[in-house]
């Protein structure tokens, strides 16, 4: 082929020349030796002319010898070459003309010069990612990349909700992670060492992420690892790190001389009597917090090769990772990785190019019960101050008056035993064929395996005799029933409970990118391709009581002493998709771009009557510092950008009408097994469409030192997923999810950058990045017009709504309005049940002259109205530092971590409470009996979480050169990071930031005891030979 | 021409590549998922539906606590004032229509008739031995559940075809109690006609049980005279056993008493408290009754629900052996045995005797499978409610007096104590009688409000309000219905 089309240039450029003519070829690569596809190469003052291949490699035949050729890309600075000799073989390497120009962004199936995008995209680049220090890459992502608001969590190795471009669906609003091209889950992002990879690019607007479909409506995060590069030797590179770990303030509980006090107060105000005598003597008490907090150690090493021969280059690298949680800590509560990961390519032929990236994750962890009522961190708020930590005898101390779920959290610790070990293999095999220069096929086979082994352990435990949470006598015998015949048997066993999970996801993909130009104004760069994949999952769980001496040492199926207890069960899944996608960007004289994106998804999950969805998209790009009339003064460029296209959310299961056999009825004494009709099929339901618009800029001002980009966007979904609730005489059978939902979010993001120079010595470089978006329920048409979606305490109250007409996950409750001073104002008050003075006063919202469910209405939203991040780096001489600060304004947090039994501690709030006529206007009396319900659900608990966080200093020095060289070494740097250095809050409770973890993203801000994020101070190494 | 032939090229890639939309198919069997449109090929298959049917039967323990709580009988309980709101606001008569409890009674029952329902659907798909008296099971459970209903709620949607499906959400109104009554009235019938005497096992609905329901659903709606007739079928099938404590233990499961009686059972192993009671075997109801923080033999702690009054304790003859047998004096059996426990909320000292934790009966998740069953219908009730038919419908009193006194006599152990009374005297005795016998066992307010003794009995009680309970407010936003007077 390539004959043909040589011969088609030699007999269309022959009858312009003349004289001597030679044959040249060569690459054209950038400085850091990476190969420039598309390099037009022109033969100054004619039109002969070609372009670089793939590989930055260009011919020309018949070129004049003393002739000029003229190497032209946008973003670099162009340069010209005189041809000497015959034959000659040049080598060209572009200087960069801006510094954020030529840069290339990873978008779906290829690569785009960031100055020919017309969609909306995010860049976190690596040296910010290094500084960072992250655990995890969507970690990284928080106040980096505007558009993206990412809720840290606290525990370790755990996910953080990530939102990108405000919450348009109540299920499922993380977004899609493509690593290398191989589509994954942010799940995944636990698995992946952040020090392997190279960039992180926030896929924003339909114009992008439309070439992911179904998939693609929450937005799209692509990683790209870390590769070698052709004819470089190899480096090494080790990083290392030690830090500490401390929890960063404690909550104002009482200490147990206030206690005592306090509960004496209650009690007499219930008109019962007087419960400690003596109120002296118990001095500070326990201190349950300082109990359960502990500094905890997290180390990362990291050792990596990269490097590359001719037709060859490679990236290993392996890498530990072990952090240990704050609360517990120990053996309670850590994540430990060790990563392996193997990227190579080589050149099989001239044509066919192999890419191998492999990865290999081994973590281990183990959790202990956080953001529940039951969880450690309730525990140590709520336990009463006068139990000592251990009794005289040296067992743990248990309260005598608390029954119910708060208990002992040292105690609760110790009778923790989980584990869980995750062995995780990820990877791609690509084979590249280069048809043409221009013509490449790619076929790429991406799989992710994944085998989870878990195990928990209840052994019996003891909190106090009559403690609904006591499963033991005090000396963790079992406790016997005699029933009347005299018959003895144990009221409770200890259990064990294994699980296997294993994950299989692949996904194949064909397809190929045709670059041409027609004439010299038209440049097209195309996708067209096809993608098949399968995911399945399948478990099997096993657990067994008596277990022997009651010990995690024993703690296994297999050895359970009551074989009659055995129990198993099992689930699998599997869905697969076919899609087809086509990307056609068509660029006219460098300034007027113009790009359409369009994908058909099938899926198992879809119903039968919407087997197939279309995506399309279409952007248009207008670089006005291109136009000639531009006049490059202050400002040096400046490109428009406009989208408007559909993407899907991927969030329905496949629909059939099924037949439960899980009811059961007792016949005697034998169970028989039972049927009913399980689910109800809905043919036509189908994925959630979003329409989404994005109109944006891009620029840079004062020698490009300056440079901004703002975008507003705009996405609306009319067919919104909802499991709708229907008439309940219907029964509770599942019925078919339904898209009968509306929501809109809207918004702006931006990001300001600055980089300069001052003299040789000093480098300043400083972007700020800015997030919001408004988010509405428009329509929800399932009845009720809302959905509850997250709650707390006991019994459990929802707290959190998903409904028409208000922003997703808003707080719902009692408004308050002060304190009654005396009984004259609760007489002219609207009726409120159980009131006395010195109770809260609630608000009658809807002005019937009562007090009841109906005047609960909104009182918060955990989301914030908009959040900031800014990073700033400094560079003097060999010395280098990184702020970055995060700030989140305006998202409210419901304090729910307040048991509020009669016996559990109280908040140092109490100290100020209502204790007569004019001695309080917001903290209530105390009381055993509280009829007005004050700690029902209500603003009361709702506080500001707004939030300044200094979440990284960094201060690195470079050891200088001459030092290093005799060491026979390239680089040495040592650092000393302070994360979350600062925390700027008026919260009263650990940490404002409450990640909704694994649950759904209407759990968010609802603060049942969060794990806190802890302060780190670390130092480490980065050393290159 | 370059590219046309380039892109004739990839198009040919893509179509020989995969072109199969057959991939996307799905077939539940892949997940061994059985699905309905292969369902109702065998007998079997109608044979485990009708055992579906069955199972809600034993998630209602709030209908049963409910039955004393509101009533005069019991004091709610619970850890504090806010334990359990819903049963809460019952016991205090200042129930409206948001209660979760009565929500999920209401769904209980409903998905009990949806399932009766789905077997009327199928039922021509297949003809098979013992088709009939299975269908007998169906009808008596669909009575049983649209009678609780319409003791609960007074009138309700009613249908009786098919499944419903979610079209049909919002779309039904609430019939008429009388029409409702008039529908269990026909399934219970046709059950008759269908269900055999005797069953091979414990638990299944026998043609007496079906009597027995009948007599009672007539009672409900004062239909004396053919309460007493279609009760009369039943006397004499059953015996009284002779010590009354006996058979609300374990071994007295299934007794010669029992006419129709909810089992339970402990092996289900169930662990999970999320799908409580729905998914276990076990008796949700009776760890609610249990003592609190309770150490010690014979009994196992429990959260202190549902606790009898005082007034109850001392309504009885001190030599009525049914008082001990009925409520457990704590204080007293705690000094005895040494045993101890802990004071819930509105402690009396008294707990439900019959449905009390008892060492030993569960099993996995203690709290959530206790396997004591439900004593639904006892021949002392038949014979009570046979006395009042006879008596009230003036049938008679011969017949009234003769049925109460088989009730006395066992109960005091001698003839001392018969009631020679006649008229309204004599109804004012089977009344009271009726609490004696059955205090604790969940028909108290429901007898109460029958008998329009309610108003005066119960502190807080609406006449013309009351006497229902409010339909569930989800229900109501959802489904347009009406509410009841009053809520």
């Amino acid at each position: 082929m390539k004959s043909k089309i040589l011969f088609l240039s030699l007999f269309l450029v022959a009858s312009f020349t003349f004289g001597q003519t030679t044959n040249v070829s060569g690459t054209v690569s950038d400085s850091g030796n990476m190969p420039i596809p598309g390099v037009n190469v022109i033969v100054k003052n004619t039109t002969k002319g070609t372009a670089t291949d793939f590989d930055g490699m260009f011919a020309l035949d018949d070129v004049p010898i003393n002739s000029t050729l003229v190497f032209s890309y946008l973003g670099f600075q162009t340069q010209e070459v005189v041809v000497t000799r015959g034959n000659q073989t040049i080598n060209v390497t572009l200087t960069e003309d801006a510094e954020a120009l030529e840069e290339v962004v990873v978008i779906g199936y290829g690569t785009q010069k960031v100055s020919k995008i017309s969609g909306a995209v995010s860049t976190v680049k690596r040296e910010n990612l290094e500084k960072l220090n992250a655990v995890r890459a969507d970690d990284a992502l928080q106040g980096q990349a505007s558009g993206v608001n990412v809720i840290g969590a606290g525990s370790p190795g755990s996910k953080p909700t990530v939102l990108i471009r405000g919450i348009p669906s109540y299920t499922g609003t993380d977004p899609l992670v493509v690593i290398d091209g191989v589509t994954q889950t942010l799940d995944d992002l636990n698995s992946l060492n952040t020090s392997d990879i190279e960039s992180i690019n926030v896929l924003k607007d339909a114009a992008l992420s439309a070439i992911y479909g179904v998939k693609g409506g929450n937005g799209v995060i692509v990683v790209k690892t870390k590769s070698g590069k052709r004819n470089t030797k190899t480096t090494f590179s080790l990083n290392s790190s030690y830090g500490l770990q401390q929890v960063i303030n404690k909550i104002d509980v009482l200490n147990a001389s206030q206690y005592v006090a306090i509960l004496n107060e209650a009690s007499a105000n219930a008109g019962e009597g007087i419960i400690f005598s003596d109120i002296s003597g118990y001095g500070k008490g326990t201190d349950w917090q300082e109990e359960v907090f502990k500094t905890a150690p997290i180390t990362t090493h990291n050792l990596s090769a990269q490097g590359g021969s001719e037709l060859t280059s490679y990236f290993v690298s392996a890498g530990y990772m072990s952090q240990e949680g704050i609360v517990g800590g120990g053996d309670k509560s850590y994540f430990d990785r060790v990563n392996f990961t193997a990227n190579f390519d080589t050149d099989m032929t001239d044509k066919l190019k192999l890419i191998s990236n492999t990865s290999y994750a081994n973590i281990k962890g183990s959790s202990i019960a956080e953001n529940s009522i039951t969880g450690v961190l309730s525990n140590a708020l709520n336990m009463d101050p006068t139990v000592p930590v251990y009794d005289e005898d040296g067992n743990y101390g248990v309260s005598e008056t608390i029954t119910q779920e708060i208990v002992n959290p040292v105690a609760l610790i110790a009778n923790t035993y989980n584990k869980s070990n995750t062995n995780k293999l990820t990877g791609k095999l690509e084979l590249q064929y280069d048809v043409l220069d221009n013509l490449k096929f790619t076929s790429r086979f991406g799989y992710t395996y994944v085998d989870v082994y878990s195990k928990n352990f209840y052994p019996l435990v003891y909190y106090g005799t009559g403690h609904n949470s006591t499963t033991a006598n005090a000396d963790l015998s079992a406790i016997t029933t005699t029933d009347d015949d005299g018959n003895e048997t144990d009221l409770y066993s200890n259990r064990v409970s294994e699980s296997r999970t294993n994950y299989f996801n692949f996904t194949y993909e064909m397809f190929a990118n045709y670059n041409f130009n027609i004439g010299d104004d038209h440049a097209f760069e195309t996708v067209l391709g096809m993608a098949i994949g399968k995911n399945t999952g399948d478990n099997i769980t096993a657990s067994a009581e008596d277990i022997p001496f009651n010990s995690w040492k024993y703690a296994d199926v297999s050895a359970s002493t009551d074989s009659e207890s055995d129990t198993s069960s099992s689930w699998q899944y599997e869905t697969r998709n076919i899609s087809y996608f086509t990307r056609i960007n068509y660029d006219f004289m460098n300034r007027y771009l113009l790009s359409f994106t369009g994908r058909i998804d099938g899926s198992t999950n879809f119903g039968e009557n919407n087997k197939f969805g279309f995506f399309p998209s279409a952007s248009l790009g207008w670089l006005v510092s291109e136009e000639e009339f531009f006049n490059p003064g202050v400002m040096t460029y400046f490109k428009l950008r406009g989208s408007y296209g559909t993407v899907g959310n991927d969030n329905i299961e496949a629909q059939y009408s099924t037949i439960s056999t899980f009811p059961s009825y007792t016949f005697g004494n034998e169970i028989a097994s039972g049927s009913t009709l399980e689910t109800i099929p809905n043919e036509d339901v189908s994925w959630e469409n979003q329409i989404q618009y994005n109109i944006g800029f891009d620029t840079r001002l004062f020698d490009n030192k300056l440079s901004i980009s703002a975008d507003y966007f705009n996405k609306t979904v009319d067919d919104l997923l909802f499991d709708p609730t229907l008439s309940l005489y219907l029964g509770s059978p599942e019925y078919p999810t339904t898209n009968i939902g509306k929501t809109s979010s809207y918004g702006i993001d931006a990001s300001i950058g600055y980089n300069s120079e001052f003299g040789d010595n000093f480098k300043l470089s400083t972007n700020v990045s800015f997030t919001t978006s408004v988010n509405e329920v428009k329509e929800i048409n399932n009845g009720n017009k809302y959905i509850d979606g997250s709650g707390y305490g006991i019994p459990y109250t929802y707290i959190t709504r998903f409904e028409e007409g208000y922003s997703p996950g808003y707080f719902y409750g009692y408004k308050t309005d002060g304190i009654f001073q005396n009984q004259s104002e609760i007489d002219a008050h609207a009726t409120q049940d159980g009131a006395v003075p010195g109770d809260i006063r609630f608000v009658d919202v809807n002005g019937d002259g009562e007090i009841d469910d109906d005047d609960r209405t909104e009182i918060g939203d955990p989301f914030p109205d908009f959040t900031v991040g800014w990073n700033l780096a400094l560079d003097y001489k060999n010395f280098d530092f990184n702020v970055f600060t995060y700030a989140s304004v305006g998202n409210d947090i419901y304090r729910a971590y307040e048991r509020n039994l009669n016996y559990t501690n109280r908040f140092a709030s109490v100290l100020d409470r209502w204790t007569g006529e004019g001695t309080s206007y917001s903290e209530p009396r105390v009381t055993f009996v509280d009829d007005n319900n004050n700690t029902r659900a209500s603003d009361r608990y709702i506080e500001d979480g707004s939030f300044i966080k200094i979440k990284n200093i960094q201060l690195g020095y470079k050891i200088p050169d001459d030092v290093v060289k005799k060491n026979g070494l390239d680089q040495i740097r040592i650092y000393g990071q302070v994360k979350n250095a600062f925390v700027f809050t008026d919260y009263s409770g650990y940490d404002p930031e409450i990640s909704n973890g694994d649950d759904s993203v209407l759990d968010t801000g609802v603060d049942r005891g969060t794990y806190p994020q802890p302060r780190v101070w670390t130092l480490g190494i980065n050393v290159k030979f | 021409m370059k590219i046309f032939k380039n892109i004739a090229l990839i198009g040919l890639l893509m179509v020989t590549a995969y072109s199969c939309t057959e991939y996307v198919d799905y077939d539940p069997a892949e997940n061994y998922e059985i699905v309905a449109d292969i369902y109702f090929e065998s007998s079997d298959d109608y044979e485990s539906a009708v055992v579906g049917t069955y199972d809600p039967l034993q998630w209602m323990y709030l209908n049963i606590l409910i039955g004393d709580i509101a009533s005069d009988n019991s004091l709610c309980g619970g850890e504090s004032a806010t334990d359990v709101v819903g049963l809460q606001e019952i016991d205090d008569m200042t129930h409206y229509a948001s209660n979760d409890n009565l929500t999920s009674i209401w769904t209980w029952c409903y998905e009990g008739i949806n399932r009766a329902n789905y077997l009327e659907e199928n039922k021509e798909k297949l003809e098979f031995d013992g088709k009939a008296a299975l269908y007998g099971e169906v009808y008596f459970l669909r009575a049983y559940y649209y009678f609780e209903l319409v003791k609960f709620f007074g009138d309700v949607p009613l249908f009786t075809e098919y499944r419903l499906t979610a079209s049909d959400s919002g779309t039904l109104e609430r019939s008429e109690a009388s029409v409702v009554y008039a529908q269990i009235e026909t399934d219970l019938l046709n059950a008759i006609d269908a269900l055999p005497t005797t069953v091979s096992q414990s638990g299944r609905v026998t043609k007496y049980a079906a009597q027995a329901l009948l007599g009672k659903v007539y009672l409900y709606q004062d239909k004396f005279t053919e309460s007493a007739e279609v009760l009369e079928n039943v006397i004499g099938k059953y015996t009284l056993v002779s010590d009354y404590a006996s058979q609300f233990l374990s071994s007295g499961e299934n007794g010669t008493e029992s006419v129709f009686e909810v089992q339970h059972s402990s092996a289900s192993e169930w662990w999970d408290w999320g799908y409580t009671p729905q998914g276990t075997e076990g008796n949700y109801g009776i760890i609610h009754n249990g003592p609190r923080g309770f150490s010690g033999p014979t009994y196992a702690s429990g959260w202190s629900f549902n606790v009898p009054t005082e007034d109850l304790y001392n309504s009885y003859d001190e030599n009525d052996t049914r008082r001990d047998a009925s409520i457990l004096d704590m204080e007293a059996f705690a000094e005895a045995n040494d045993a101890s426990y802990t004071e819930g909320y509105e402690h009396t000292g008294y707990y439900n005797h019959k449905y009390i934790p008892r060492a030993g009966e569960s099993d996995a998740q203690t709290e959530l499978n206790y396997g004591t069953n439900y004593r639904s219908i006892r021949y002392a009730d038949v014979l009570l409610m046979a006395a009042e038919a006879n008596n009230r419908g003036g049938v008679s009193d011969t017949k009234a007096q003769e049925y109460l006194n088989e009730v006395r006599r066992r109960a005091f152990g001698d003839t001392d104590h018969d009631i020679t009374a006649t008229g309204s005297t004599l109804t004012d005795a089977i009344w009271a009688e009726r609490n004696f016998e059955l205090a604790m066992e969940g028909h108290r307010f429901f007898d109460l409000v029958r008998t329009g003794e309610a108003a005066d009995v119960i502190d807080g009680f609406v006449e013309g309000k009351h006497e229902v309970f409010p339909i569930p407010q989800q229900e109501i936003d959802i489904s347009n219905l009406t509410q009841n007077d009053g809520y």
